[in-house]
């Protein structure tokens, strides 16, 4: 910005404390929770591939958002129609899967991608019949996008808040590792203790996905990249996935505003593009 | 004193497995159960460790039904080894096995333990880089950092070899000498005759039966817990012999 007009200087500066660096600390705090989520979910499930959105919470959200885009919304509706639909999904999965939950995650799991599945149906159907002028709106949505992200210190109270909740189980999630039976007979209570990472992960999830739209990958490949890498106890685990979640997703952010400047492409394409290759290479390893 | 279970009930869907079954496990006493595949030895074992609810009947440490037990009491007594895998464990040896000692405050000392189930070479290793055997040995360790008072093991012989065997039932022995109870599901009538105090058997359809390996273990016995043709797997001679 060297040899620029003081009236540049100024607007500038402008553009980065009012625009810029909120989008910056949004952008990290959503990618902190969704890897956060991630931990979690895979700790639920007891696999290194599960997902925050596994149990079809960016599908409940996604229909509702797309809804109320293609009724001519704005914004804070549809980000508040997101939230609900986050919610319908995992009271649905919590209904349909959750009565065995003490014993096997199973039922909880097949429900989730029976709900995601239906949800995938039902969005298409609305892509398909939507105004064709809403439609890269709706895809931004669905592919997740900070534009829309305008409440950063929400989204750092809420991920400072569950990342102190989950370390305080952290003892507890690493006796979860074993089988359900194993765990309980070390003391943990495992239904209790699989609700509460249920509804963390589940609230971290519907949080962002309110304030962001669906960002992929995330959530599964930072927490599954910092296990390969060895953080297998959950008192590093938790905080380290926060903190490289966020550090991703503010990269991906970057790129996504300037790569094919003035445009933005939604922040997902990014994510997945910086994390395939990242995802393949850890593959090879060793 | 120790764990009383009165008039036990166990069933699987509609079958009676177990049925009004009295038993008092003594400190310092290694008890084998026995049965077919199927016949509710697992099942009991988990209504033992107060982690399963009988159909009647009740299971007490010292006095305390064990439903009444919070979870970290109760674990700070009893242990188990369950059959089920540890699949989803990604840390290493030594994590997995210091696990063991969660019921508890204090940071263990896992050098000895691991040197005694010779782990001490693999302790850095991920866990599921380790073979079947030496994984159950890594199972065993975690149990033995616990060092509960009740120790209940799910058929543990399995993917030992014989020289880890031995290891195994040193360690019973020495559990019991040391005043605390094991019990173990076995499949092996030669093991059981030779380093178990007491026997159970169940015949999975309600009927069992509690005793000495020396009145329970005859062919005729056997015969009739396994059907016909499996007394010849037994040989009578070696009873009472060390491995």
């Amino acid at each position: 910005m060297a040899g620029t007009l003081p009236a540049d200087r100024e607007l500038a500066q402008q553009i980065l404390a009012e625009l810029r660096a909120p989008r910056v600390a949004a952008a990290f705090a959503c990618g902190g929770l969704l890897a956060l989520a991630g931990a979690l979910m895979q700790t639920l499930f007891r696999n290194p591939l599960a997902e925050p959105y596994l149990l079809g919470v960016s599908g409940g959200a996604g229909l509702l958002a797309l809804l109320g885009m293609a009724a001519g919304l704005a914004w804070p509706w549809v980000s508040g129609l997101a939230f609900a639909g986050s919610l319908l999904a995992l009271t649905l999965a919590a209904a349909l899967g959750g009565r065995m939950l003490a014993r096997d995650h199973t039922p909880l799991l097949l429900a989730g991608v029976m709900l995601a599945a239906g949800f995938g149906a039902l969005i298409a159907l609305v892509l398909s019949v939507a105004p064709a002028e809403r439609l890269p709106g709706m895809l931004f949505f669905l592919m997740g996008d900070l534009a829309w992200a305008g409440n950063a210190p929400l989204l750092w109270t809420a991920l400072l808040l569950a990342l102190a909740a989950a370390l305080a189980l952290a003892r507890r999630l690493d006796v979860l590792q074993l089988s359900p039976l194993k765990a309980a007979s070390l003391g943990v209570a495992v239904a209790p203790t699989r609700w509460a990472l249920f509804g963390l992960a589940g609230a971290c999830t519907a949080l962002v996905v309110a304030q962001a739209g669906s960002i992929g990958f995330v959530g599964l490949m930072v927490p599954h990249a910092l296990r390969r890498l060895g953080f297998a106890g959950h008192r590093l685990l938790l905080p380290a996935a926060a903190l490289a979640g966020g550090s991703l997703l503010v990269l991906a952010d970057a790129l996504a505003r300037t790569v094919i400047e003035p445009r933005e492409l939604p922040v997902g394409v990014l994510t997945a593009l910086i994390g395939v290759p990242l995802m393949l290479w850890l593959l090879r390893r060793p | 004193m120790s764990l009383v279970a009165r008039q036990l009930a166990l069933r699987a869907g509609s079958r009676t497995l177990v049925d009004a079954l009295d038993l008092t496990l003594e400190p310092g006493e290694v008890l084998g159960i026995l049965g077919a595949n199927g016949a509710g030895k697992s099942t009991l074992l988990a209504v033992l460790a107060g982690l399963a609810l009988p159909v009647r009947g009740e299971v007490a440490l010292d006095g305390e039904p064990l439903a009444a037990l919070p979870p970290l009491v109760r674990a700070q007594h009893i242990g188990l080894l369950p059959q089920a895998d540890e699949g989803g464990f990604l840390g290493s040896v030594a994590a997995f096995v210091a696990l063991g000692h969660y019921p508890f405050d204090a940071t263990p000392d896992l050098a000895p333990l691991l040197a005694a189930w010779e782990l001490a070479d693999l302790a850095q290793r991920p866990l599921a880089t380790l073979s079947g055997g030496e994984r159950q040995r890594a199972r065993l360790a975690q149990l033995a950092v616990q060092r509960p008072r009740i120790a209940l093991l799910d058929e543990p012989l399995t993917h030992l070899d014989p020289a880890h065997q031995a290891r195994l039932l040193a360690w019973a022995r020495s559990e019991a000498d040391a005043g605390r109870s094991v019990v173990l599901t076995l499949h092996d009538p030669n093991w059981a005759a030779c380093h178990c105090d007491r026997l159970l058997f169940l015949h999975g359809d309600g009927r069992w039966q509690l005793g000495t390996p020396a009145t329970l273990l005859t062919p005729d016995a056997l015969e009739g817990l396994y059907g016909p043709g499996t007394a010849a797997l037994w040989r009578q001679g070696d009873r009472g012999q060390p491995v």
